[in-house]
């Protein structure tokens, strides 16, 4: 579904908007998880809020939480310079280091170069048997570059982001990333722009990391990936937790659904 | 040595593969022609339990009884033969996705089948490859079948001392896994095995009681109608299963999981069900294909016969059939020629495999 231009801009002052209120009553009930200066980027950039019920209970009741990270290598940290700087291990330290008696268990389900239909076929069983109150899908990036149709890919990611949604398992999408490449590449901003449409129509948290990669590489000229122009540095990977534990905890104070709408 | 005649062992073996080489190749149009299609297991199982079958014959040697050192070195020995294929074939693997990549510019490739780390984190990676805890998509039924034979050799060991203590054991250590969802971990990548050895220990072991000529195998070989009578409605479940498409929702079964669910990774009871009513159906059916498809039959046997060479040469096959769908676009030429030639290396690959032993004969 297409936005006008001032569907566009109002949707934008009310992510703004609500990023602003949203961080201040998240500050006021115990602190979002600071950001960086390295990794500075517009609040709006990073996500738009929406609920997650069960981190909320988690972090206010202190009840376990388990996070389930599925996705490719951005999930793996193929990049990275040790395993402990993937982003789910420092996105578990963000958080443990934020809310020091949450009972946080980080389970990694990445599987490199895998296409969302493919991550799809073993997501329903990883999550039958892991039992995650909140899954941290990374997806569309190896869509985009295998040429995989955006019908195709929204169809997937739909049917499995409503199936975790039906059993009230919070779920998280984790967008496209940045690539210098990319910038001209038509199928991977369609299959960038259906994802978003498709998170704004299932209300589900997307954290757009192509915005926030792309303003960390051009606007601030802080190299985020690794010499191949493909996966992320340990910087990259730093500010892919802190943007996600920030999302998070900005949308885990978030109450009611909120579904500003969309205009034509 | 004279090569085997025709039979049903290897003739079911060559089916497997050649069913494997299909299903290597996702999006192969022939992959709807592959009998997983029409039921709930596919060729794993039956590739799993035939390697349990021939254990039985490494195991027993040819005439008299071995002695426990020669049990353990003849098993032993295998699970090494089978360990440098699995090492030999991942870095041909490995090679051939570098290179396609090198040659059509597609750095994505690098990413395809878990290949990633081994490019960006070799020092590790490296490691895993060889421990095994790395293992590439499609690369991963070795390492099972290496755990699975080199814990044959406790296998043969408990046969000789107590054969009636194997299956009773296997189930136990079966029924642990399913509940416990205990798998072998992965390394570097955190991560299970696809091919969990805890429970597809069973089948394996399955394999090598129905091989045997007393006991349990004695009755299965004495009695094929009752075989084929018990083997039916597991059969036919798995046509049904097939064709409404029946796939439970896994958060709505009920505990322990694993008992309900239908699953490839721990072998769950439904796929173990489904996987042993076919073989039922398929030893039935194996006079009938013999008296029918003479040239087909000797042709999957030479398959069958050389098994380990002709697997390993098409996975590394099924592998380029990939990277050639990738290249050229999935279209039905294209999927032809792919399955055309497959089959054609496949043969080849036999074929060379018994040159020495044919020769042998020509000169004698």
């Amino acid at each position: 579904m297409a936005l006008g231009v001032e569907g566009s801009i109002a949707r934008c002052l009310l992510v703004a908007a609500l990023a602003v209120v949203m961080n201040a009553s998240a500050l006021a009930a115990g602190g979002t998880p600071p950001i960086s200066s390295a990794c500075e980027t517009p609040l709006p950039d990073i996500a738009t809020p929406e609920p997650l019920p069960n981190l909320a209970a988690s972090l206010e009741r202190k009840l376990p939480l388990k996070v389930m990270a599925i996705g490719s290598s951005s999930t793996v940290g193929i990049g990275a310079s040790a395993p402990s700087r993937s982003y789910p291990n420092q996105l578990s330290e963000i958080l443990l280091r934020n809310y020091t008696d949450l009972k946080l268990t980080m389970v990694n389900r990445g599987v490199s170069g895998e296409l969302a239909a493919v991550t799809a076929e073993r997501l329903r069983m990883q999550v039958a048997l892991e039992r995650p109150t909140l899954v941290l899908w990374q997806v569309g990036t190896n869509d985009a570059l295998n040429r995989v149709p955006v019908e195709q890919f929204v169809q997937t990611v739909t049917n499995h982001v409503r199936w975790m949604k039906s059993h009230d398992i919070d779920v998280v999408l984790v967008g496209l990333q940045y690539t210098a490449k990319s910038v001209r590449d038509e199928h991977y901003h369609a299959i960038r722009h259906a994802l978003t449409e498709l998170a704004e129509r299932e209300g589900v948290l997307l954290v757009r990391r192509y915005a926030a990669m792309e303003f960390l590489e051009k606007a601030k000229g802080t190299p985020v990936l690794t010499d191949d122009d493909l996966h992320l540095n340990d910087l990259g990977y730093r500010c892919m937790a802190e943007h996600i534990a920030h999302a998070l905890v900005v949308s885990s104070f978030l109450k009611k659904p909120k579904r500003p709408p969309l205009m034509q | 040595m004279s090569i085997r005649a025709p039979n049903a062992i290897d003739f079911w073996r060559g089916f497997a593969l050649v069913s494997i080489f299909i299903n290597h190749v996702p999006g192969l149009a022939y992959e709807r022609l592959t009998h997983r299609n029409i039921g709930i297991s596919d060729s794993a199982e039956l590739f799993v339990f035939l390697a349990g079958w021939s254990l039985r014959g490494i195991a027993a040697g040819g005439g008299d009884p071995l002695t426990v050192r020669r049990t353990i070195l003849r098993v032993g020995a295998r699970g090494v033969t089978l360990y440098a294929a699995q090492i030999v074939i991942t870095m041909l693997a490995i090679a051939l996705l570098a290179a396609t990549a090198l040659v059509v510019q597609h750095q994505a490739l690098l990413e395809w089948h878990n290949a990633a780390s081994v490019f960006h984190d070799p020092i590790r990676t490296h490691v895993g490859l060889v421990l095994l805890t790395h293992q590439l998509g499609y690369f991963d039924i070795l390492p099972l079948y290496v755990v699975l034979m080199f814990g044959a050799v406790l296998l043969a060991l408990v046969h000789r001392l107590n054969a009636g203590l194997v299956l009773p054991l296997s189930l136990a250590l079966y029924v642990f896994a399913l509940v416990s969802q205990v798998n072998f971990p992965t390394w570097p990548l955190e991560g299970v095995w696809f091919f969990n050895p805890l429970c597809w220990q069973l089948i394996f072991v399955l394999g090598f009681v129905a091989a045997g000529d007393n006991g349990i195998g004695a009755w299965l070989h004495r009695n094929p109608r009752k075989v084929l009578a018990l083997g039916l409605p597991g059969f036919l479940v798995g046509l049904v299963i097939a064709a409404i498409g029946y796939n439970p929702d896994p958060l709505t079964l009920p505990q322990p999981l694993l008992f309900f669910v239908i699953d490839k990774t721990y072998l769950t009871p439904l796929r173990l069900w489904h996987a042993l009513s076919l073989f039922a159906v398929m030893a039935a059916a194996f006079p009938l294909i013999l008296r029918f498809f003479p040239v087909v039959v000797g042709f999957l046997c030479l398959l069958g016969r050389n098994s380990l060479y002709v697997f390993c040469v098409g996975s590394l096959a099924s592998l380029a059939g990939q990277l050639a769908r990738f290249v050229l676009g999935g279209n039905l030429a294209v999927d032809t020629v792919i399955l055309a030639s497959g089959i054609v290396i496949l043969g080849v690959t036999g074929w060379l495999s018994e040159l020495k032993d044919r020769l042998r004969g020509a000169s004698s």
